[in-house]
């Protein structure tokens, strides 16, 4: 009973091992063919259209099988393999994420560089991918991380990102989106006298598409350029304490649960209180209204988009834009594969197919043939007073002990209750970029 | 007997002792986590968490989860014990079953049902201190950085108070009764029983039990604290696992989240000397 027990628990230990040798290999040697391994996240726009999409590519590429790896939690998923040495071949993953995967390869160079994929025509294509890109969406801090001509990141969907309110709620009480800061906190005291608060945030993280667009309206886009690269001393100059000096002034007419429920248990309950009129602004993205789509709200609300406010009467706004990325790993085995799939990405046929599913591609002409919300968050591109703000803060090798991003938005939720000071602010921030921009040189 | 001990002395090298040489080896370095440049930098880690405030916090907060949620969980624990173990309860075994149950929850449960619980609105706890007209006493339970280590320290007290009752309850009910029927005809009060009868036999217990609970302290509060507040707000919840998660993960630096994991280690470990000294007495038998 012993040598057959042995005997079998040999067995099943070889075969394992044999199976997971043979699983590990990179290409079919059979069928002859290229496995190429695509990771992608699954977010609001769900996984059908990553099928379909790779279903037409193989279609016009026979000797390529593509693998798809998709999950709400990818990162997770596809970080032990690449700590093993077995790294997907493209990963469609954006930053901002909490687990910081794209962050840390960008941190370590361990990305590909993908400029010649703009230089190379789509495939099926007459067109060159540079060449179809919305003009401005490559060349910025979010492709390019390093501040160099080159790319790194392609941008695969891009969203509008500003303050969402309720329209139904604006036209009852005969108010007016707010043109100016000014404007904006009269309308929070005509706010507070209906008991409503101006002001909430689903987590503190979401106030990067406040900040950045805030940071490009008081001192224009070489100062957000200064504040991204960390400029020395740049938290200590008045285009900073204007900035500061603002959103002091705007987290005291926040609604008084935002902290409490800003956390990964209780954001969604900041996102409820706009849909149930219990606060007039809230930064986020478009995808809110798929987040939501499903929750109470009050009669006859429909979600409305506006850029922050600027600091001076008919002063140019900025739209932060939040772009979501796609990338090849250095250590990829199909690099030329890869790139000739990422070039796929921006082909008319899966554009169409991206598109059906609300992933708008930054792709010119695209955003034309939207309708519905999405047409009129698209839209206000075309505002000639309104420009795209694209990027976030470059990337420098790590600082033991140094998130800029969660000092500059964390610090939020300590203002609102008063557990610190603007002054305290302002210098926890100037000294977290400075130690980034020593590591940064 | 050495080949009999071979394949537990291979695993346990292979799973144990090389993964935690790994850890202090790798807190020596300045490193991603995935790239294969490392760079040697002594105990540079180590001296950037002496003038790290996060850190300080972090380690403030674990000592004060430790130090409140330690004493409540034993103090109720035996409590709960030896009233149910002395006293003739006609509910006894449900409430056993009731106190339990937290214990086989998993802990994302736990943190929402707290979440539940701690809602700011309409919430059970702020409800029920509206129906006592305790209005005052409400609280945004998750949102103010003073109450809410407190808030998370409820949800592990709540989670482990069950397991450790019934560990009690067990040690308790093998002390024999003619001790007690002993003392009761020598006029011996219930609290006098227990601090001269109960504590002293099941004392080897509460002593394992107690370096034990510490120990899973350190990586509950870990998971409550990623499931309740992500740290927050404003890193008023952080502990020390999660704030080596964020450093290694989130921010990059594997090295430092080591040299963090190193600092936890050898205060595990402090704490468990400190405790096994402390506790350590004659061991009586009955």
């Amino acid at each position: 009973m012993r040598r057959s027990l042995a005997f079998a628990g040999t067995a099943v230990t070889v075969l394992g091992l044999l199976a997971t040798g043979c699983s590990g290999g990179g290409d079919s040697a059979d069928s002859g063919k290229t496995t190429l391994k695509v990771a992608a996240l699954e977010g609001g726009y769900g996984r059908d259209m990553y099928t379909q999409v790779i279903k037409a590519y193989e279609a016009a590429h026979p000797d390529v099988d593509v693998q798809l790896q998709i999950s709400k939690s990818i990162e997770d998923e596809i970080t032990p393999n690449m700590k093993a040495g077995k790294y997907p071949d493209v990963v469609v993953l954006g930053q901002g994420r909490k687990a910081a995967l794209t962050e840390t390869l960008v941190k370590d160079k361990a990305v590909e560089d993908l400029t010649p994929v703009l230089k190379a025509k789509v495939p099926g294509e007459t067109k060159t991918v540079g060449d179809k890109l919305t003009p401005g969406i490559v060349g910025n801090l979010n492709t390019n991380p390093y501040g160099t001509d080159k790319t790194y990141l392609m941008p695969m969907y891009y969203a509008p990102t500003g303050l969402f309110y309720n329209q139904a709620l604006f036209k009852k009480n005969g108010w007016e989106t707010p043109a100016t800061w000014d404007d904006m906190f009269a309308l929070g005291d005509k706010a507070k006298k209906a008991g409503i608060p101006l002001f909430t945030y689903p987590t503190a993280g979401y106030l990067d598409s406040y900040f950045f667009a805030l940071l490009a309206d008081v001192g224009g886009e070489q100062f957000y350029t200064d504040v991204m690269t960390y400029k020395k001393d740049v938290w200590k100059t008045p285009n900073a304490k204007k900035a500061l000096d603002i959103t002091t002034k705007l987290l005291g007419y926040a609604a008084p649960t935002t902290v409490g429920y800003a956390n990964e248990q209780d954001f969604t309950k900041n996102q409820q209180s706009i849909l149930d009129n219990k606060a007039l602004f809230m930064p986020n993205g478009t995808w809110i209204t798929g987040e939501m789509a499903d929750a109470p709200r009050a009669d006859g609300f429909t979600w409305g988009l506006t850029p922050l406010p600027a600091v001076t009467t008919g002063a140019k706004r900025y739209l932060t834009t939040s772009v979501e990325s796609v990338w090849v790993p250095s250590a990829a085995q199909h690099k030329d594969a890869a790139k000739d799939f990422v070039a796929y990405l921006y082909s008319d046929e899966a554009a169409k197919i991206f598109a059906k599913s609300n992933a708008i591609q930054p792709i010119q002409g695209i955003a034309d043939n939207l309708t519905g919300e999405s047409a009129s968050f698209y839209k206000l591109y075309e505002d000639p007073s309104v420009s795209a703000l694209v990027g976030g803060f470059a990337s420098t090798s790590p600082v033991e002990g140094v998130d800029i991003k969660s000092t500059l938005f964390d610090t939020a939720n300590s203002i609102i209750s008063g557990d610190t000071t603007e002054a305290k602010w302002q210098s926890a921030l100037n000294e977290a970029s400075e130690k980034l921009r020593q590591a940064g040189n | 007997m050495l080949a009999c001990l071979l394949p537990a002395l291979v695993l346990f090298a292979v799973f144990m002792v090389y993964p935690t040489v790994n850890v202090f080896r790798m807190s020596l370095y300045t490193w991603s986590g995935f790239s294969p440049d490392m760079k040697f930098v002594g105990l540079d880690n180590f001296r950037h968490l002496i003038d790290d405030e996060q850190f300080v916090r972090a380690f403030q907060n674990t000592v004060t989860l430790l130090v409140v949620v330690t004493a409540v969980t034993m103090g109720m624990g035996l409590f709960l014990a030896a009233i149910m173990t002395r006293q003739k309860l006609r509910s006894r075994n449900f409430l056993r079953f009731v106190l339990y149950i937290p214990n086989v929850l998993s802990v994302v449960v736990i943190a929402a049902v707290f979440s539940a619980i701690y809602d700011q609105n309409n919430g059970l706890l702020n409800s029920m201190l509206r129906l006592v007209s305790l209005d005052s006493w409400q609280q945004v339970w998750l949102g103010d950085q003073k109450v809410v280590l407190y808030s998370v320290g409820i949800a592990m007290v709540w989670q482990s108070l069950g397991y450790y009752m019934v560990l009690y309850m067990s040690s308790m009910s093998s002390i024999p009764e003619e001790l007690y029927e002993a003392s009761g005809l020598d006029g011996a009060s219930a609290t006098r029983q227990f601090f001269s009868i109960t504590m002293p036999l099941i004392w080897q217990n509460l002593r394992t039990s107690l370096t034990f609970f510490i120990m899973s302290a350190v990586n509950l509060s870990f998971v409550l604290v990623r499931a309740m507040t992500g740290g927050g707000p404003d890193s008023s919840s952080e502990v020390l696992l999660s704030y080596m998660y964020k450093q290694a993960y989130t921010n990059s630096s594997y090295g430092y989240g080591m040299a963090i994991g190193v600092v936890i280690f050898a205060f595990s470990f402090l704490v468990s000397l400190l405790m096994s000294r402390a506790t350590k007495r004659e061991p009586l038998q009955f």
